[in-house]
Order: structure tokens, then C-alpha cells, then sequence
């Protein structure tokens, strides 16, 4: 059943991590807005550039068939030379039988930043041209949830810790993948930081 | 005097943040936010069975994580089955100090202490301990920054695999707990996304 929001007064909030009741004015919402209670993030400042956004997604994008495909380390050893991936690394792990795994380092390194960029420009275009089409909530949710499994970061950590870890038997460089995944994390970052969620639930509730 | 929008009868939508009236003598129904359609409850249902549930299947789990090989590496035909934490010494025997603490930080330190707060937060709700609940927050907030980085041995060991992949040479092979020690992080991402924080705030109310 549908609740109807008419009674709430405009201007309270409630944190999420402690459940406070809070009234705000709509004045101070130009600085990030902490609970009194739990210094929780109640709002972020509402920033007058709002398509900071929707360019990093687009960038980000750009750079994310090279930073998949490009080979990121390369190995000398003993003549022999060797080079990686990160899909040729994905998809020697389901050689190997390690489906599992497999599949959980496609979904953190390779879906879900891919989707959380294509998403974030669906609803950066969406709100751009003032259209929100009756799936907008659902591109939303789904942003959200693939920003909480983008981890394209704890990668490049990664690619630090086998470089380091291969530098004594053999000889490593970094290859031109390096660079387009750290311009891809990059992006990726910007669009996470300048997205205003709550601004789009708003655009989405006062559509005509 | 503090006030919660429990108290008021007020739901938040845990997806977009709405506040919503809904009354709680009705349990059969179920309310769903008007601006996202997401069903709507005071706190998180069951928040702390799931959180057991996740938190003793990953503790288990940890077990053959931690005994059974992760990576081996066969060099010349001689295979080198390591474990995590073997894999930590040997890096550290290499002279090579701050990533054998950045590996033994992200996959032995981080999902053994994630798994100890849990519990703490759990029992603190559950038992009523006198923890202060501020410091409980922190430690929320802490689990939840702290959970995505312990994937960095298995993105390491995708890495590894495939550029380590020199026929007679070295080859560089995962082992089994490789998928153990997966889904530990997994199941501990998933404990810390089930509880609910205010449920410790709750405990002022009581």
C-alpha cells in the first residue's frame, strides 16, 4: 500500500544511521549537513555545477574498453615474456575452474563500474532533457547498488602488490592498461562525488 | 529530549530517503514509499538473524581460508603451495615490509576484525551492553569503509594468474582457498549491509 506523504512537514529529516527527527531550514542546505546525534552525512552541499557528473561517466566510458582490454603488467622472465589483462585474467580463473571467483571479479572490476557509469549518464541525460521515463527509479536503485560493488580502487591496489611481488624473480613494467584504468578510477571517483542522489529523487518526484 | 521518527510514527526510506507516515498497529500490511516504490519499515526486518546468519557462516569459512593454499607457484616443475599467511612471510623475509603489512592488513587483519565488531554491535543491541553508542557508530561506519578492501588478495591472485603463465618456466596457479577466502568477504559485506544501526540509538528509548 502506498503511503501518502501529505502530513509530513516540510523541512524534517530523519538521520539514517540513528533515526533522530530533525527540522532544517532550506537556507542551510548550501553546506554538507551533519546529525547532531551521530555525526552521520545528512545532505552533501548542493553544488552549482551540476554536470561535473555526467562528464566523468562519459570520459569514464571512453577509457573502459582500452582499461579492459589493454595489457596492464608486463613480465620478463628468462626470455620468456608474459602480459595480463583484466578480462584475460578473469577469464583464466573460469579456465582454471574457479567459476566462483570468476565470476565475483567480473561483477567488482568490470560490471558494476561499467554500469554504474552507463547509469549515471542515463540519469544525468534524463534529468539534462527534463524526460524521466517510468524506469528512472529503477536505473536509480540499480546505481546505487553497482557503486557499492565497483571496486575498480582495491584493483589498482592490486596491480601494485603483484608488481612489487614480481619485481625479485622476473622483470616487470607497467603497460599502457595501467594508465587507462587509473583515468577510468579517476573518473569514476568524480562521478561518485558530484552525483546529488537526493537531487534526483527530487527531479524524479517533481516531474510534470 | 530526543525524538525519533519511529516514535513520531515516521519511516525513512532506507533506498531514497523519503519520510513517509505509517502506522504500526498493522503489521499484515506492507507499506511502500510513494516516491520509489521500495517497501518501507521502521527498522531493517530481521536485521539481526541475517547478521548472525552471515557473520557464523563467514567465521567458519574463514577456517579453510586461512589453512588450505591460496596461490601456488611451480617454478621448473617444483610446485610452492602457499597459504595467506605464508604468503605474508615470505614477503616479509623478501625485505619487502609495507606490502606484506598491506596484504596482511586487507586479508587476515580486516575480515578477522570486521567479524569481531560485528559481533560486538550484535551483542551490544542484543544484550544491552553499556557501550557508548557514538563509539558504536564509528565502528559501523569503520566495517562498512573498510569491507571492499579485502578483495585485494583475489584481484592479486587474477593478476598473478594470468601474467605469471610462462609454460615450463613459472606458472602461477590458485588453490582452493582462494573461493573460501571469496566468500568470506562476500558474507561479511553482506553481515555489515543487515545491520541496522539505529537499533543501537534504540537502546536509549527502551
Amino acid at each position: 500500500m502506498m503511503t501518502s506523504t501529505s502530513q509530513i512537514p516540510k523541512g524534517l529529516t530523519a538521520c539514517p544511521d540513528c533515526d533522530l527527527l530533525l527540522h532544517t531550514s532550506n537556507s542551510d542546505h548550501r553546506q554538507e549537513g551533519h546529525c547532531p546525534r551521530c555525526a552521520a552525512t545528512l545532505w552533501h552541499a548542493s553544488s552549482p555545477t551540476a554536470d561535473i557528473d555526467l562528464a566523468a561517466a562519459v570520459s569514464g566510458l571512453l577509457l573502459f574498453i582500452p582499461a579492459m582490454s589493454l595489457p596492464i603488467l608486463k613480465l620478463n622472465m628468462v626470455g620468456q615474456q608474459g602480459s595480463n589483462s583484466l578480462l584475460g585474467g578473469v577469464g583464466r580463473l573460469w579456465l582454471e575452474s574457479e567459476h566462483l571467483l570468476a565470476v565475483l571479479i567480473l561483477l567488482c572490476s568490470l560490471l558494476a563500474p561499467l554500469m554504474h557509469l552507463l547509469l549515471t549518464t542515463m540519469i544525468g541525460i534524463s534529468i539534462r532533457f527534463g524526460r524521466y521515463p517510468s524506469y528512472f527509479p529503477a536505473w536509480l536503485k540499480c546505481k546505487v547498488w553497482m557503486q557499492n560493488w565497483s571496486m575498480l580502487e582495491v584493483y589498482v591496489m592490486g596491480i601494485i602488490v603483484a608488481y612489487v611481488k614480481m619485481m625479485d624473480p622476473g622483470e616487470v613494467s607497467v603497460a599502457s592498461g595501467t594508465y587507462c584504468l587509473v583515468g577510468l578510477l579517476l573518473c569514476i571517483i568524480l562521478c561518485s562525488q558530484y552525483f546529488h542522489e537526493e537531487q534526483a529523487w527530487q527531479y524524479w518526484e517533481q516531474r510534470s | 529530549m530526543t525524538v525519533t521518527a519511529q516514535q513520531r510514527g515516521i519511516a525513512r526510506c532506507t533506498t531514497c530517503g523519503k519520510l513517509s507516515r505509517i502506522s504500526s498497529s498493522s503489521q499484515a500490511q506492507s507499506w511502500h514509499c510513494a516516491r520509489c516504490a521500495a517497501p518501507l519499515s521502521f527498522r531493517q526486518p530481521h536485521s539481526l538473524q541475517r547478521c548472525w546468519a552471515y557473520t557464523l557462516a563467514a567465521a567458519f569459512l574463514m577456517i579453510p581460508a586461512n589453512i588450505l593454499p591460496i596461490l601456488t607457484v611451480i617454478s621448473f616443475g617444483k610446485g610452492d603451495p602457499d597459504t595467506i599467511m605464508s604468503g605474508v612471510v615470505k614477503l616479509w623475509q623478501a625485505d619487502l615490509q609495507a606490502i606484506a603489512a598491506i596484504v596482511f592488513i586487507a586479508s587476515i587483519a580486516v575480515p578477522v576484525i570486521k567479524l569481531i565488531i560485528i559481533i560486538i554491535l550484535i551483542l551490544a543491541v542484543q544484550l544491552h551492553l553499556p557501550l557508548s553508542q557514538q563509539q558504536c557508530t564509528v565502528l559501523y561506519r569503520f566495517i562498512h569503509f573498510i569491507g571492499r578492501w579485502s578483495m585485494l588478495d583475489l584481484f592479486m591472485i587474477s593478476i598473478l594468474v594470468t601474467l605469471v603463465h610462462l609454460g615450463n618456466i613459472a606458472t602461477v596457479e590458485s588453490g582452493p582457498a582462494a573461493t573460501a577466502f571469496a566468500a568470506v568477504v562476500v558474507l561479511t559485506l553482506f553481515a555489515a549491509n543487515s545491520f541496522d544501526p539505529r537499533l543501537l540509538w534504540d537502546l536509549d528509548n527502551d
